[in-house]
């Protein structure tokens, strides 16, 4: 059984992506896309039903899955050593060159002390962790590939394509799906490695996918920058194997060894790289040049995902070193600056970008906070953020095939125009940054579990106050921009969507919603025994009664209590709000020059008599939160800090 | 809800928040109307608030000739002014046009335009007789309330009886 | 934090009482503005007349989401303080203070007229003035009383203002900017302030301005409560605690009143650079 789905989540979209390139035939893509999502659904859902496990897994059909492994992880990185010879990319190819002979050193091929390296006798393993990331990764997943379907189409409508491109699309979709659920479901480091490579392979293909000169320069920065991650990963490794340790997930976080600090420390690295921290921020944002669903899928709610998931993973194992605490600094600090950074973005899928970095920049602090509760809290922003941002992208890439533009000063009074996308987006907006939703719920647990940190904490719960007071600026401003209307009267326009846009945009915010309801339950079922399983109970966060409350020794977040007075008192607003519809709407105070024209759209009486509409632009305070003021000393300080992570545990 | 009308009555004599347009006075009479502000004259003694904004104020007060070109924005103003509401009308000039009204461009006194409740002569207008004005206005609002049924919050009400012809708001070519 | 019906039955008269005292609050805070400008000054009660004026004035919105927005706000500033009440998280309040604010907002920018817009941008410039430096405060007083639960923050050994003085003039600099007093009023001007006409309050007006007015009120109290915990402890007075409350809220007009207004950029400097270095200090300090 466990097999079985094991190989539905992995194996099968692989499988799937295979056929997608194949059949070229529109009706059979559909048909896979929507297949492939559903059996995921079905059976992450079952899978997380079953709890935490560990699987063999060293036969797949007769086949030795070690030696598989192995062959594809070569194939895969001459596939990237011959894309950097073609891109005439030196630093690609000599990282691809150093990737083989690392991998080759540590198979057991080359070098000193070779043999066979010691291999873990359980391939999969799952935990609460990977589980959440499993169902993040299949549902959510599988809805921006089904989005993908109507968005690739006016897509290539708009970029008048004589041959569609889509096969080729949807087959790097469906691949990094099997790709990510293996990563996250892996055990074996030399599994996971390659897992790692495939889905930097994906995000390298699909950035590039409109094949643009832009498109094409992103691509390889990512591609390189995401190497340079996989390249710690392998010495890593290496460093394993020279130790003779097992390459094995569960051995590094449960040994407690010494040792294995410097090798965790550089899979951290990888992380980095994979989940653009900053200094590695920029490839994420040269990232955004791809087809929206790309974005949704793999550059906000999953792949960058997978670096902070590895650093959640190993957390257990740098638990109490000075490690941990620069690693917390280091993570505040880079939500403080992407935050700083989305502040001077006018450009909507830049401030979603930064947004996302910011909070994967939470998340790692939390792993560097490093106690069972701030572990629950980057649990908990992984599901919600992922939800949301997926969400919020989607909205963007919905309303930039109707504007044309997503800069976010020409989505202002977007409700007249497509009012349902402008209001999901603005609810979308809304559950990043308030309560009762979850991401808030997070980050008040992260907050509460720095309190009880050493020394770092007053400099941690700065970056993190700083930067939570940023993304209020970013989003408020943007939320109430959307809703812009001149009429009091609700706007009764079609958004003109395909239907698979606006069900998955629908299904999403049903979800965004319904999680932030569920998070009490989510806790209990998905992350307490993640983190509470060997622990003590009593220490740590327990569910208040019945009222769904996050309790604590230090503060409590009374979730359905809370839930219940903002649900009643939108609702009284909302009444209000209908009722004062229908009164007659007056126009804006504009000194008393106001008027309307021939279309009854409001100006003031402006020059040659004419009306003319109030243009007004927003604050990007450019000269302080511009990328050319910031990025050049945020990059020196993560650098400093990195260092300070690699020589602390270096002295040791 | 009896008692609560009543409160609500009161208070708006208590608390008239005003709102100045100069519709092309010589400053003689704005002058004049921000001395009120001033602590010599006090006006917040009485609740009054210049808070230069027709969305909140209850009190118009005009000083000026009004003018074709300016007549518009005066409408618009009193428009954008929520019921129960009072037109002052400050000066001479905002009363008839003063001696600028024989002029080419000069549309006349304020209540061409708008319904004036009160008339505050003078050539400037002097602070004392302003306040008197603002307070008068408030009286007429009162007995206008007490003459009517209680302000309800389904629709603006219609502006006040007796008011003088009412141009269109069309911005004039002129 | 206990529940019981008591406590509840409590908090609820407690948030009865507030809008009251708010108005009563705000009442004085005229009254002691023009005594500061030598002159008389309204009645006490002056607030509660304007704002039973606004509510019985027609309602004249540009759009519906105002009305929404209005609403949000007065509902947030309710719950918030009924959580102060029932002694809750300080982070939680905070949270959901964050929600009206974030309303208010919205509603002033889904109009599109230059100064409800400026003043919106200005507002959220505000909001990221005061948010870290209050956040800064209430860590700082959960790091002193070992929890951020008002209930345990009352019930410290020793005032609190001992352990946190530079916390307190933090404070000082939060309420001046929620309060939206001089210099800090850029972003909504009251009274004969016309520089972008109403601000971010410009085309709210009648009933939905009473309810902001309201909300105002509420906050008023949420704040002057909070200031009232660097006092609270096992061994102060009730009489303490009112005092330092009365100081505190003078010390507010006093500024309001011999204080020119400033740009965003000095109140971002004032209150990110000089406020939080204030609280970093008191919280090192902390540690020694």
């Amino acid at each position: 059984m466990l097999n079985g789905l094991v190989f539905a989540c992995i194996v099968l979209p692989i499988l799937a992506a295979l056929l997608a390139l194949i059949f070229r035939a529109c009706a059979i893509r559909k048909a896979l896309v929507i297949g492939t999502g559903v059996v995921l659904a079905l059976a992450s859902l079952a899978l997380a039903k079953a709890g935490s496990f560990r699987l063999a897994a060293d036969t797949m059909l007769g086949i030795n899955v070690n030696s598989l492994v192995m062959l594809l992880d070569f194939a895969l990185m001459a596939v990237i050593l011959i894309i950097g010879l073609r891109l005439t990319n030196w630093i690609i190819v000599c990282l691809a060159i150093a990737q083989i002979a690392g991998t080759l050193y540590v198979e057991g091929f080359i070098g000193v002390g070779s043999g066979a390296p010691f291999l873990p006798e359980m391939g999969i393993f799952a935990d609460n962790l990977s589980l959440v990331m499993v169902l993040v990764i299949s549902l959510v997943g599988s809805l921006i590939c089904i989005y993908g379907l109507g968005y690739m189409r006016v897509h290539e409508e708009h970029l008048h394509l004589e041959k569609s491109r889509q096969p080729r699309f949807f087959f790097y979709m469906l691949l990094f799906l099997g790709a990510m659920n293996g990563l996250v479901l892996s055990n074996n480091l030399l599994w996971a490695f390659f897992f790692w490579e495939l889905t930097t392979l994906c995000s390298f293909m699909l950035i590039g996918h409109d094949g643009t000169d832009e498109a094409r320069r992103n691509a390889t920065r990512a591609l390189w920058m995401n190497m340079l991650g996989g390249m710690a990963f392998v010495f890593g490794m290496m460093m394993l194997k020279k130790a003779g340790a097992e390459l094995s997930m569960l051995t590094l976080i449960s040994s407690g060894n010494s040792l294995y600090l410097m090798p965790i420390v550089l899979f951290c690295f990888a992380g980095f790289t994979k989940s653009a921290q900053v200094p590695f921020q920029s490839w994420l944002c040269g990232a955004m040049v791809a087809p929206t669903p790309v974005s949704a899928l793999l550059h906000s709610s999953t792949m960058v995902k997978a670096g902070v998931f590895l650093v959640l993973r190993l957390a257990p194992g740098f638990e109490g070193t000075w490690f941990s605490v620069v690693l917390a600094i280091f993570g505040a600090f880079t939500f403080l600056v992407t935050s700083a950074l989305a502040v001077g973005q006018s450009n909507g899928k830049k401030i979603l970008a930064y947004s996302t970095i910011a909070n994967l920049g939470l998340i790692i602090a939390c792993a560097g906070i490093n106690t069972q509760a701030a572990i629950a809290a980057a649990i908990m922003i992984i599901v919600f953020h992922a939800v949301s941002k997926a969400l919020l992208f989607l909205c963007v890439g919905a309303i930039e095939q109707r504007i044309e533009s997503r800069n976010i000063d020409d989505m202002r009074s977007l409700y007249q125009l497509m009012p349902r996308t402008a209001v999901i987006t603005a609810i979308g907006i809304v559950s990043m940054m308030l309560p009762p939703f979850g991401m808030l719920l997070g980050k008040w647990m992260a907050i509460e579990s720095a309190l009880n940190m050493n020394f770092a904490m007053p400099i941690v719960i700065t970056m993190l106050a700083l930067g939570s007071a940023l993304t209020v600026l970013f989003w408020g401003r943007w939320a109430g921009m959307l809703l812009g209307a001149a009429n009091p009267k609700p706007v009764r326009v079609s958004d003109n969507q395909s239907f698979s846009i606006s069900f998955v945009l629908m299904v999403l915010t049903i979800m965004a919603v319904l999680a932030s309801l569920l998070s009490p339950l989510l806790y209990v079922a998905l992350v307490q025994p993640a983190t509470l399983a060997a622990a003590d109970p009593a220490s740590g966060y327990s569910i208040w009664g019945a009222l769904g409350s996050f309790y604590n020794n230090t503060g409590a977040f009374a979730v359905y209590p809370l839930f219940i007075a903002i649900a009643l008192g939108f609702a009284w607003a909302l009444h209000a709000a209908r009722k004062a519809s229908k009164v007659e709407g007056t126009d804006p105070f504009l000194s008393g020059a106001n008027a309307r024209n021939e279309n009854g759209e409001p100006g003031f009486i402006g020059p040659m008599r004419e009306v003319t509409a109030p243009t007004m632009g927003n604050y990007y305070l450019s000269n302080i939160f511009g990328e050319g003021k910031l990025t050049g000393t945020a990059n020196a300080v993560a650098i400093t800090l990195i260092a300070l992570m690699l020589g602390g545990v270096m002295w040791n | 809800m009896g008692l609560l009308n009543n409160l609500i009555n009161k208070s708006r004599l208590k608390s008239p928040w005003v709102v100045h347009y100069d519709c092309g006075s010589c400053n003689g009479c704005d002058i004049e109307v921000l001395a009120c502000l001033t602590p010599v004259y006090d006006l917040e003694r009485f609740g009054i608030v210049n808070v230069g904004n027709p969305k909140h104020a209850d009190v118009l007060l005009v000083t000026g000739t009004v003018n074709k070109r300016n007549k518009a924005v005066l409408k618009n103003i009193y428009d954008q002014m929520p019921e129960p509401k009072a037109v002052v009308a400050i000066g001479t000039c905002g009363m008839s046009g003063g001696m600028f009204r024989e002029c080419y461009n000069v549309v006349g006194g304020v209540d061409k335009v708008i319904p004036v409740d009160v008339y505050v002569p003078g050539c400037p207008a002097k602070p004392e007789a302003i306040i008197d004005g603002v307070v008068k206005a408030l009286e007429l609002v009162k007995a206008k309330l007490e003459g009517k049924a209680p302000q309800s919050d389904a629709a603006p009400a219609e502006p006040a009886e007796g008011k003088p012809e009412e141009p269109k708001p069309e911005i004039d070519a002129a | 934090m206990e529940l019981s019906i008591f406590t509840i039955l409590i908090a609820l008269v407690l948030l009865l009482l507030s809008p009251l005292a708010g108005g009563f609050i705000t009442g004085v805070d005229r009254r002691l503005t023009a005594w500061l400008q030598s002159r008389y000054g309204p009645p006490l009660v002056q607030p509660f007349y304007d704002v039973l004026k606004l509510l019985g004035k027609a309602p004249m919105i540009v759009n519906s989401w105002q009305v929404l927005c209005a609403y949000i706000y007065l509902v947030s500033a309710v719950v918030a303080l009924f959580i102060f009440f029932m002694q809750g998280d300080l982070l939680l309040i905070f949270f959901v203070v964050t929600v009206g604010a974030v309303a208010q907002v919205v509603g002033a920018m889904t109009v599109n007229s230059p100064f409800g817009q400026t003043g919106a941008q200005r507002e959220l410039l505000q909001m990221l003035a005061y948010e870290p430096l209050l956040v800064m405060v209430f860590v700082g007083m959960a790091k002193a009383a070992g929890s951020f639960n008002v209930s345990d923050i009352m019930n410290v050994e020793e005032p609190l203002l001992f352990s946190l003085p530079l916390l307190f003039i933090a404070m000082v600099i939060v309420m001046l900017i929620k309060l939206r007093k001089s210099p800090f009023d850029i972003s909504s001007s009251g009274h004969a302030h016309q520089e972008i006409v109403s601000g971010v309050h410009t085309d709210y007006s009648g009933p939905q301005l009473a309810l902001l007015e309201i909300g105002h009120w509420l906050e008023v109290v949420l704040l002057l409560g909070i200031t009232a915990l660097f006092w609270t402890s096992q061994t102060t007075t009730f009489i303490g605690v009112i005092l330092i409350i009365v100081e505190t809220y003078f010390v507010e007009i006093l500024i309001d009143n011999i204080s020119a207004r400033m740009t965003w950029k000095w109140m971002l400097r004032t209150s990110l650079c000089t406020g939080m270095v204030l609280a970093l200090v008191n919280i090192f300090w902390l540690y020694y």
